[in-house]
């Protein structure tokens, strides 16, 4: 069934398929409407689920880490300043080993206070051992939920899916909404053995020592590794279930590209168009779109742009001293490689300022004409 | 005990940080530096008894309806517990810590509730007793101190008789104290039950008539229990008339039955229990007695409760008042010139001397003058082997005399002149004539069988088939040992009284007795000092759960394994049963 | 055996408590009254070590330790998930100390109050963040030494009063408890398990180490906080109903504070000011409590 729906409304409704049994949530613009679609569909009993109205974002992933040790699907959605208030509970949720998932709506950090789109929040958790999902769309976004909470559910590793501020939360695109029954199918409930049981009592989170935490901590790394693949398994077994898959690391017009441009999130969309143009004035250019950040594919970004002979990365972020991330982690995991391309780095689009065509074209423009990327990211729509 | 659980490999470990067994195996014991240990006390009832009674382990038998067991515990050490919960002074009583937080217990009542539900089931105890031994022992005289060595004695195996001078058993219990204040039915009942231990009487037996001290030679030892029967003269002009008795020949005629004409007015020269006693049974013949005593009240010598019975029963008693002359009519008293008194220095006994007040003379008219001063021995016939002083026998600590083999007990010698005391030097003697006759080092003896510091003995203790010589855990428990948290002001009952109206005319029992309800709910008030009770405060508050309860009825225990030594159960423990020790010593 | 005292234990012993401690014993006495069909919320605090680390437990209910201020916001959580599988029988309790009670943690408390989650939230107070090194919390006395507040500078603000917060949030429980009187807490704890709703338990747990009294002396120390009527035990209702529960003898307060190596600086104007704040508190809440009759 074809709906048309803004990205926000997407992920209720992905929620809402994946019966989610408690939700739990603190009100952020632009997230808002995730958390009041989902309230409707509670209300009215599309979905049946526990709502707890937290008084903050903090308290939000404390209650979701509470119900997913006790053994329920526990879902919620939070965005910059939220997501950073989060900051420690990320952390607890990845040790304690719980599959919640959470829809993030990038927007930029503040001080100074910006509510428009902005990659650096979700970038600034990479470290938390949450996996990460960049969607491009309304439809991936929907589709997305519903992956996560698998893939969530058998590593055992907490999952954020990434949708862009406004761009995607507020823009209202078509999403064809799978069929419920196909959707239970595709996700059979939460049921775990160990969780919070009277009849079988342990203590979950328990203090570990120095003689063991290594050895948790190794585990983390160990399941991290493995889920890419669990990634690359469940969005086939999506594929076959629905006909839509999306990959880890998708390729566009790639054939013989001596420059790919590398984004991820709505960007990608405008990129495809750039793409399409340059490819029309007979230009080589390819697109290769990061939707899996963490775990970083590497072996798959390699794969694609290895033929190239220069890397584009877009990055919507900025962390102060390195530039673009994605550039800065594409660098790290190609350097020991005997050989990949050049990576270029361009910062776009900050603080929801729109990353236009002619912008891309620019990125674009740039990279064929330096012989060697610059150290720093170059800064594109700059008012120097 | 849960085990260690040895250092898991990566492998082993399940995916998140989860328990997979307890903490028990941690054993913190190895923290501490002061270990916990149960060590009963004394509670200092049981000192101040010097009968040495387990009082408080019968107050805890009474508190569960156990009021037989109580007795049979009792009967471990006294034979008499129905004379003396009638007429022992309880320094149980005034040994009771209970006493300095509210009200001392009523022990003495509680005694005898105990021996009248003994008497009323017609229960036999069943005492602890030795092996026969081939030795006799003779007794000379059948008051509380000779048939209390009598009663010990044939239960340590020996051949006893016991000589008394009167016709009649129980001495100074018999024919001193009168029928309203302990009924004749009891003490003989009590006397009965010591001699179905198969101890021998020769009544009409007095010793230096009919009775020679070469008769006694066929005995391995003797007990000299004579007991003080004659009464001290007034040393005033005219008390050799008719109409002048002693307190203790008026009493004993009474209490034999005799017919005694007194007269309407009766003067009772003292003031202890024997001007009292005799006041009160001259009243109860029909005659208006007046206590003449010659210093004031407080100095009585006479029970205070006695006293104030007295009063109650509408005696009168004239304080600061001395007899100094006896006038005659037809050679019998007819009046009795007094003169007042005023106090003045000390006594060799520390009361203040009376003084006479120059010109206070003044006379009353008489029928009969019952003079009951005091009384002593009459030791005239004994050996002077014995080695007489000052009209008592001189004893060692164990009641022995200079003459080997013979010891002696009760008002005779250098003691308080009370009933319990009396019992005391009984059972003492017969402990130690017992270590005598088996030619025993008795060194030890007083330290193992010492009831806290005041002298009582444990003849349960003596009786023990292992005659460990180890001494009763020293400390007496004060009311400072105690945690007074736990502890709630309750009244104390009471011994109820026969309406004062009634007891005038009849020689019926003044006390009526506690009934079972109001004799459980007293002795519970008791704290047992120094004894655990399995009140559980120990359990309750371990932070450790390092206290586990005990079997029924047995003490809880410490798992040392895991005790962290901090002591709260010794504060909590409101009886002060639980000692903190540096550990490894 | 007392009465009212169930012989299950659901605590070990073994546990890494000091001697002596307050916390133990609440805790001992907290779970014989809920019994085992509990879980346990554990935020950092003293208990976060007591319970024993990987891979050991102290206690034999399933617990989940949680970061410092997530008590109730964690216990909020595992209610909702155990209801959402269908368990709405086993009781959810927070065991948190009074710093994540009266300062860390109280946004999520109040949170959770004013949704009226069905939890037992259980604040045991040493009046200090003992876990961390004795350092103070709102929850410390007024003139209490801590490392934070040294002699020559003790504590100049009072005690916050967790329990008229807790009361002004018109939750349908809230009791105070001591470790000297188990047989009352075993009882509110029971009556607060039957109820629905949020439930706020404030345990006054003595911690000889922190107080610098003697380990023997944590469970005295509990009771004459109550009967100087320092820490009275009360029972509110629906924020509104006031009820006392022990009488205290009204014991002077130099009774408790010179038992105590915290307070040892005190000079007799100090203890007199401290007599006049309990003894005008103590009105207060009597007031209360007759307004409830």
């Amino acid at each position: 069934m074809k709906k048309i729906m803004v990205g926000n409304h997407a992920v209720s409704w992905g929620v809402m398929l994946a019966r989610a049994e408690v939700v739990s949530a603190y009100p952020i613009t632009p997230q808002t409407t995730i958390v009041e679609e989902l309230s409707v569909l509670c209300a009215d009993g599309r979905l049946k689920a526990r709502f707890i109205p937290v008084e903050s974002e903090h308290s939000a992933m404390a209650c979701c880490i509470g119900s997913s040790a006790a053994g329920v699907r526990t879902f919620t959605a939070t965005s910059s300043q939220g997501l950073a208030l989060m900051h420690e509970m990320l952390h607890w949720a990845t040790g304690a080993r719980l599959p919640i998932v959470m829809a993030n709506v990038n927007r930029a950090l503040g001080s100074p206070f910006n509510i428009w789109g902005e990659q650096s929040d979700s970038l600034a958790q990479r470290d938390t051992g949450w996996l990460q999902i960049y969607c491009e769309s309304n439809q991936e976004v929907l589709d997305t939920v519903l992956q996560s909470f698998k893939i969530a559910e058998r590593v055992l590793l907490p999952v954020m899916l990434v949708l862009d501020a406004f761009i995607l939360s507020h823009t209202a695109e078509p999403v064809d909404i799978p069929d419920h029954q196909l959707a239970d199918e595709f996700l059979p409930p939460y049921r775990p053995d160990l969780r919070l049981n009277s009849k079988d009592p342990h203590i979950f989170a328990c203090l570990a020592p120095p003689e063991y935490l290594m050895e948790f901590r190794y585990k983390i790394q160990q399941s991290m590794l493995q889920s890419k693949e669990v990634c690359r398994r469940v969005d086939e077994e999506f594929g076959k279930a629905f006909g839509r898959k999306y990959g880890l690391v998708e390729p566009y017009r790639c054939e013989g590209a001596d420059l790919i441009l590398v984004t991820a999130g709505s960007v990608t969309s405008t990129a495809r168009v750039a793409v399409d143009a340059l490819r029309e004035k007979g230009r080589k250019v390819g697109l290769a779109k990061l939707r899996l950040f963490r775990p970083f594919p590497k072996e798959e970004l390699l794969e694609i742009t290895r033929g190239a002979d220069k890397i584009a990365v877009l990055d919507r972020n900025f962390s102060a001293g390195i530039g673009g991330i994605f550039a800065h982690e594409i660098r790290a995991a190609f350097c020991n490689e005997k050989s990949h391309p050049p990576v270029y780095s361009y910062i776009t689009g900050l603080g929801g300022r729109d990353t236009t065509l002619q912008n891309l074209n620019e990125v674009i423009y740039q990279t064929y004409e330096r012989p060697r990327p610059e150290e720093q990211s170059v800064w594109v729509g700059l008012r120097s | 005990m849960s085990k260690q659980i040895p250092l898991l490999r990566e492998g082993e470990m399940p995916y998140q940080p989860i328990s997979l067994g307890s903490m028990e195996w941690n054993k913190t014991g190895s923290w501490r530096y002061l270990r916990p240990r149960f060590e009963n006390k004394i509670p200092p009832c049981n000192e101040g008894c010097p009968a040495g009674q387990d009082i408080e382990g019968a107050l805890v038998l009474i508190g569960k309806g156990k009021y037989l067991e109580a007795w049979d515990l009792f009967k471990e050490e006294n034979p008499f517990p129905g004379v003396c919960g009638r007429v022992c002074y309880h320094p149980c009583e005034s040994s009771c810590n209970r006493g300095d937080f509210d009200e001392p217990l009523s022990i003495n009542a509680l005694e005898r509730f105990m021996a009248d539900m003994a008497s009323k089931h017609r229960r036999k105890p069943p005492l602890k007793k030795r092996e026969k031994r081939p030795e006799k022992v003779a007794v000379i005289g059948s008051g509380p101190a000779g048939l209390t060595c009598a009663y010990h004695l044939v239960r340590l195996g020996y051949g006893v008789t016991v000589f008394e001078a009167l016709p009649v058993l129980g001495g100074m219990l018999r024919v001193g104290i009168p029928e309203y204040r302990l009924p004749k039915k009891v003490l003989g009942q009590e006397i009965d039950q010591i001699l179905e231990l198969g101890v021998k009487v020769e009544v009409n037996a007095r010793l230096g008539n009919g009775l020679s001290l070469e008769d006694l030679k066929e005995y391995q030892a003797v007990f000299l229990a004579l007991g003080n029967h004659k009464s001290r003269s007034l040393g005033i002009s005219g008390e050799e008339a008719e109409g002048i008795m002693s307190g203790v020949e008026f009493l004993k005629d009474v209490n034999l039955g005799k017919k005694v004409e007194l007269g309407k007015r009766v003067a009772v020269i003292g003031g202890g229990n024997t001007a009292v006693d005799a006041a009160r049974a001259a009243l109860r013949l029909g005659a208006k007695p007046l206590i003449l005593y010659r210093r004031t009240r407080e100095e009585m010598p006479a029970f205070a409760s006695e006293v104030h019975e007295a009063e109650e029963e509408g005696i009168e008693i004239s304080l600061l008042t001395s007899p100094v002359k006896v006038i005659s009519q037809n050679g019998r008293a007819a009046q009795l010139e007094c003169v007042k008194n005023r106090l003045g220095p000390p006594d060799e006994d520390g009361r203040r001397r009376p003084v006479e007040i120059k010109g206070s003379n003044c006379t009353i008219e008489v029928d009969q003058v019952i003079s009951a001063i005091g009384e002593e021995a009459d030791l005239s016939c004994l050996s002077k082997q014995v080695g007489i002083r000052d009209n008592t026998v001189p004893t060692d600590e164990r009641g022995a005399t200079k003459q080997a083999g013979v010891f002696a007990g009760g008002d005779i010698i250098l003691q308080p002149h009370t009933v319990v005391h009396a019992i005391a030097s009984g059972k003492r003697a017969a402990i130690f004539i017992d270590s005598h006759l088996r030619k025993e080092n008795w060194e030890g003896l007083f330290e193992a069988l010492r009831v806290g510091e005041k002298g009582s003995l444990s003849m349960k203790r003596y009786l023990q088939e292992e005659r460990e010589r180890v001494p009763l855990s020293g400390k007496t428990v004060l009311l400072k040992d105690l945690n007074l948290d736990y502890f709630e002001y309750q009244k104390r009952l009471k011994m109820p009284k026969a309406k004062s109206s009634r007891r005038t005319t009849s020689f019926e029992e003044v006390n009526l007795g506690f009934n079972e309800e109001t004799a459980v709910e007293e002795a519970r008030r008791c704290f047992n000092c120094g004894v655990c009770n399995l009140c559980d405060n120990c359990y309750i508050f371990c932070p450790d759960v390092a206290i586990q309860k005990g079997k029924e009825g047995e003490l809880n225990i410490f798992d040392y394994d895991h005790c962290k030594g901090c002591g709260i159960c010794m504060e909590e423990c409101p009886r002060d049963v639980i000692v903190m020790e540096v550990e490894g010593r | 055996m007392r009465e009212g005292y169930e012989s299950t234990e659901l605590m070990y012993s073994g546990h890494l408590a000091c001697a002596g401690c307050g916390a133990t014993i609440a805790m001992r006495y907290a779970l014989k009254a809920l019994g085992d069909d509990t879980v346990i919320v554990l935020p950092a605090c003293c208990w976060s070590i007591i319970g024993g680390p990987f891979p050991y437990a102290a206690v034999k209910v399933p617990l989940i330790h949680t970061a410092f201020e997530t008590g109730a916001s964690t216990a909020s959580g595992v209610k909702a998930g155990l209801d959402m599988r269908g368990d709405t029988e086993t009781t959810v309790a927070a065991w948190v100390g009074d710093g994540g009670t009266f300062d860390i943690g109280i946004q999520a408390l109040s949170g959770a109050a004013e949704r009226n989650d069905d939890i037992i939230y259980f604040c045991y107070d040493n009046e200090a963040y003992m876990n961390t090194g004795i350092q103070r919390s709102s929850a410390t006395p007024w003139g209490t030494w801590t490392t934070t507040t040294p002699s020559n500078h003790p504590k100049g603000q009072p005690k916050k009063n967790m329990m008229e917060i807790m009361a002004a949030h018109r939750i349908p429980y809230a009791a105070t408890c001591s470790v000297a009187f188990p047989e009352d807490m075993i009882n509110k704890i029971k009556k607060a398990k039957s109820t629905r709703g949020t439930k706020f338990i404030h345990i006054f747990s003595p911690c000889p180490t922190g107080w610098k009294a003697p380990s023997s002396l944590a469970v005295k120390i509990a009771r004459l906080a109550v009967h100087t009527k320092i820490f009275p035990l009360y029972e509110v209702e629906g924020g509104l109903r006031y009820h006392v529960n022990v009488n205290p003898k009204s014991l002077p307060v130099d009774e408790y504070l010179r038992l105590q190596g915290r307070f040892n600086h005190l000079s007799d104007e100090d203890i007199q000011k401290i007599q006049e704040t309990v003894d005008r508190e103590w009105e207060r809440l009597l007031k209360k409590a007759l307004d409830t009759i």
